[in-house]
């Protein structure tokens, strides 16, 4: 049974209260959950192919050669081609296609036309395609999965790094603080978006290797915030009677201190999601982030603002770029709200 | 500006073309920094005879038919733009190598040229040229009327003067000072008006006037001091072309401005070219900035190779109404080769079945008929657009999955792993390569390509870097794959520097493939020492096939044409241009090479003011578009 503080549960009753945070939570987690289960509904592989009786399930599983299925190829099967082709047979056999079933790698390109094709939806591109007839949907969608991903990378990487770093300053005191303090101020001074351009042009960056960079530059901001509450919760009585029971100093940092910065922690976070999904965008936007051909929102950002002639390109990436800031704002909103000691202030 | 889509990288081919006229084409800095060789080879000692050998056959050619157009009216400013403002108006030295160089160079007349139609060495500065019984000297008999653009008479000191200039180190120049030391070995006068240029190897006539020919300085306006490189950064060094620098704006715009009584106006093949009274070349840091200044009518001409600019943007009531023509035409230029370099030192691509099969793997036909609109065509080999020394019997390996499948099977690659790419029987090994290149506009191709390639159970993976760092990993030999267009030039396929083994296994050559041959060696050192043409055409076949066979190259595209589209006011000759043509609306003698094509054009001053009252009065011509395809393959 997890024990929630009266506190918490006030907490989280404030935020509920608060609508528009409230439901753009649930709005945005159910994106999450569904970005993560997003090879069930867009993709170019059937969730379920039934061929000769037998039940094929290629989702998830190994490729299938279109030998599979009796066609005359040895590279993947083209479910749609196969689907049409087992509809126009009239056979017994049947193919389930995922909701969108276009892949955010494949080139749906058809000889004699030139992408970027617009919406359509008798071709099945629902927001058109890119130039290089890559579905919008499909790469929007993996594009916000990778984005998210990413952000809550940082997050857990940065708060982990920066609580730490932070708390013990804090804590500490003395030469230790000073000594960070003075480092940290050096090291945020190092112009980071020439660090990843440098980086970017010498080896090609992936997720991970891009994180990190990110990561070394990004954890400073969250000491500072520790270091004060830490400084202010220190010299509180429960803290000096902690330690005059005997409670060494890690028990008094996890035991005492953190639980009663957490609201500091809490608010911040909303911010950092949505700084990390527009940092990796401005990356991938300029060309230093994710290698092609990854399914970005940057990238399709870059070709959008370079086709304004088709601008379904540009208009479905800033509207969905502006629907998910919109959403963390408001939860962030939300949040700072809810645990706001403070009942009744107002912000102007 | 057409260039950048021509070339991944542009890399120019150095070793062969020496001295004179095939100095490296304009490119960026930092590019030409890597082509720099380190060290110049010590000054070989010269066996010019001491006096003028009496048996000289003096050449000279004044029967080739002339390729300007009699109609052609001189006067009127040609209005042009450039994307950023060169860094000096030296032609040799730090920075000289950008994109202004065309004008820095080919304001110059060479002491011989190429006809652009028949391919026979015409007169320049050089009245007459003879060859020396040795077969690596050449003797040039300056035109005696020939001046410099501030009056002084073009001599043999000048001459003499070149190779001083080009092999001394205050010009801050590492590849002219090795060129002018490698490859010449002499230069000496005989009278005021002739010289002798000796060489270091024998070759076929036109080769030696290809590359013994001196880029003649004038001996009168330079001084070899410590600070030449600062003190000569601004200054107009005077020309024997046509035009010379006139009016420099710094950041702004260049003008070139015409010599009216330049010595060589009634020469048979320079007379009726360079007509217009002034070239201003403006600065303008943006493409489609470019274009909308071009729509405006502040810009007279404008190349849109580019499928894009040629299909999207080259359209509306401008062109329907005939204000704006469009020109489509072919040349028999040299192509830039341009593909996939697949290192042979790599484990896997060392084996001749895996290249096989990755060229077979490559759909470029189904990337030409979807993203490039069906502008392009595949380029065959390696050196396209060499004349006689091509060989038309080859052609590049096509998208075919039964023809992959074989190769890759043999190579022990028969099973595919769960995602469908394939992986070696024995140790599981994937079928996976990275690609690296340095030209994002290049991503779109690439992804189609990649993505066409997993049929085959390829696996691509795209490694997209900063050009000039793509181009260093590439020159030391750090890839697997490497996707990236040398730049083409001179008058006969180079070999050596791609593929002699002289250059495999090291950094910083442009054996890029690692190609290590005893037998392509052996053939290249026949090639290179061959005097004969015939010989060496033959031999260039034998070296593209089995350059073909071996399959380190894989031909991406070829784009033997140029695009522009002018206003009605600009002229073109009836036949648009030349074999060699490769942009119609050049102002200065030289694009590409050797070959003298430019300044074919005319600006109608008249008609353009009729053309501007007419389109403010909504008067309505016939629209223009000329496809010229008389040089197609």
């Amino acid at each position: 049974m997890i024990d929630i503080s009266p506190l918490a549960r006030k907490q989280w009753e404030r935020f509920r209260s608060i609508r528009r945070g409230y439901y753009s939570a649930v709005l945005l987690a159910f994106l999450l959950i569904v970005s993560c289960a997003a090879e069930l509904l867009v993709n170019s592989r059937a969730l379920i192919v039934s061929y000769e009786g037998n039940l094929y399930f290629p989702t998830y599983g190994r490729f299938l050669p279109g030998t599979t299925f009796g066609l005359s190829y040895e590279y993947e099967t083209n479910y749609r081609d196969l689907a049409r082709q087992f509809r126009e047979d009239g056979s017994s056999n049947w193919v389930l296609l995922a909701p969108v079933p276009f892949d955010p790698l494949e080139n749906d390109l058809l000889e004699g036309t030139y992408p970027p094709y617009a919406p359509s939806l008798t071709s099945g591109h629902l927001l058109g395609t890119d130039s290089t007839g890559r579905d919008i949907v499909a790469r929007l969608l993996y594009g916000f999965r990778i984005a998210m991903g990413f952000a809550l990378l940082l997050l857990a990487c940065n708060y982990a790094i920066g609580i730490a770093v932070g708390c013990a300053m804090g804590y500490w005191g003395g030469a230790f603080d000073l000594l960070f303090q003075r480092l940290i101020e050096v090291w945020s001074n190092v112009p980071f978006l020439y660090v990843i351009m440098i980086i970017a042009s010498v080896m090609v960056p992936n997720f991970w290797t891009l994180a990190l960079v990110m990561v070394m530059f990004g954890w400073m901001s969250m000491t500072w915030y520790m270091r004060t509450s830490t400084y202010k919760e220190k010299s509180r009585e429960y803290v000096q009677a902690a330690r005059a029971l005997g409670a060494g100093s890690t028990r008094i940092i996890a035991r005492h201190i953190l639980p009663n910065t957490v609201s500091v922690i809490v608010t911040f976070i909303p911010f950092s999601v949505a700084s990390g999904i527009t940092a990796l965008t401005a990356l991938d936007y300029l060309g230093f982030g994710l290698p092609p051909p990854t399914p970005s929102w940057g990238e399709l950002l870059a070709q959008g603002t370079e086709n304004l002639d088709h601008p379904w390109i540009v208009s479905s990436v800033v509207a969905a770029m502006v629907v998910v800031l919109l959403m963390v704002t408001y939860i962030g909103e939300a949040i700072r709200e809810a645990f706001d000691p403070k009942q009744f202030s107002y912000y102007e | 500006m057409n260039r950048a889509l021509k070339r991944t990288v542009a890399a120019c081919l150095l070793a062969l073309l020496a001295a004179g006229c095939a100095e490296p084409p304009p490119q960026t800095e930092s590019e030409s920094d890597l082509q720099r060789k380190p060290g110049t080879p010590p000054i070989r000692p010269g066996s010019l005879p001491e006096t003028l050998p009496a048996d000289l056959v003096w050449l000279t050619n004044d029967s080739d038919p002339i390729f300007a157009s009699p109609q052609a009216k001189r006067g009127g400013t040609l209005r042009m733009w450039m994307l950023s403002f060169p860094l000096t108006l030296r032609r040799v030295g730090p920075d000289s190598n950008g994109g202004f160089a065309a004008y820095t160079r080919y304001v110059h007349m060479p002491l011989v040229a190429f006809h652009p139609q028949t391919g026979n060495p015409i007169p320049g500065v050089a009245s007459h040229w003879a060859f020396g019984a040795d077969g690596r000297t050449v003797y040039y008999r300056i035109d005696p009327d020939a001046r410099w653009s501030d009056g002084v008479p073009v001599t043999a000191d000048d001459v003499v003067f070149t190779l001083e200039f080009m092999r001394s180190k205050e010009i801050v120049a590492p590849w002219y000072n090795n060129q002018y030391t490698a490859e010449v070995i002499d230069i000496k006068r005989y009278d005021r008006y002739t010289v002798g240029v000796e060489g270091v190897s024998a070759k076929p006539h036109d080769e030696l006037l290809a590359t013994y020919q001196p880029q003649i300085v004038p001996a009168h306006f330079h001084e070899l001091t410590k600070n030449w490189v600062r003190e000569f950064n601004w200054l107009v060094e005077p020309s024997t072309g046509a035009y010379r620098i006139g009016e420099v704006r710094k950041g702004k715009y260049i003008q070139l401005e015409r010599l009216d009584d330049w010595w060589a106006n009634d020469r048979r093949f320079q007379k009726h070219r360079f007509n217009p009274d002034r070239v201003r070349v403006k600065v303008i840091r943006d493409l489609n900035v470019a274009f909308q200044h071009f729509m405006k009518g502040d810009i007279d001409t404008f190349q849109v190779v580019l499928p894009p600019l040629w299909h999207e943007k080259s359209k509306g009531p401008d062109f329907d109404k005939g204000y704006i023509a469009r020109y489509w035409y072919y040349t028999r230029g040299v192509e830039s080769p341009g593909g996939f370099f697949l290192n042979m030192d790599d484990p896997l691509l060392g084996n001749a079945d895996v290249r096989l099969g990755i060229a077979h793997s490559m759909n470029f036909d189904y990337v030409n008929q979807t993203v490039l609109r069906g502008d392009y065509e595949r380029l065959q080999t390696f050196n396209v657009g060499y004349g006689d020394y091509d060989n038309t019997q080859i052609r590049a390996r096509g998208f075919d999955l039964k023809a992959a499948d074989a190769h890759f099977a043999r190579a022990g690659f028969t099973r595919r792993g769960p995602d469908g790419i394939r992986v070696r029987d024995t140790d599981g090994v994937r079928l996976s390569f990275q690609v690296s290149y340095g030209a994002p506009q290049h991503t779109e191709r690439l992804v189609v390509l990649k993505e066409e390639a997993k049929k085959a159970g390829l696996e691509l993976v795209l490694e997209l870097k900063d050009g000039a760092s793509a181009f260093k990993q590439l020159q030391e030999k750090k890839h697997q794959i490497g996707w990236m267009t040398w730049q083409g030039s001179g008058i006969s396929p180079t070999y050596w520097e791609f593929f002699h083994s002289d250059n495999a296994h090291k950094a910083q050559t442009n054996n890029i493939v690692n190609f290590d041959d005893p037998e392509m060696d052996r053939l290249i050192d026949l090639f290179q020492a061959s005097t004969s043409k015939p010989e060496r055409v033959q031999l260039a076949h034998v070296i593209e096939q089995r350059l073909h066979d071996a399959g380190p190259f894989v031909p991406a595209f070829a784009v033997p044409y140029t695009r522009e589209i002018a206003w009605r006011w600009m002229h073109l000759p009836e036949r648009l241009g030349t074999r060699k043509t490769d942009l119609l609306f050049n102002p200065v003698d030289i694009s590409q090479g050797l070959y003298s094509s430019g300044g074919l054009f005319w600006i109608d001053v008249d008609e353009k003011q009729r053309v501007r009252e007419a389109r403010d009065d909504g008067v309505v011509f016939d629209p223009v578009f000329i496809k010229n395809e008389d040089n197609r393959h």
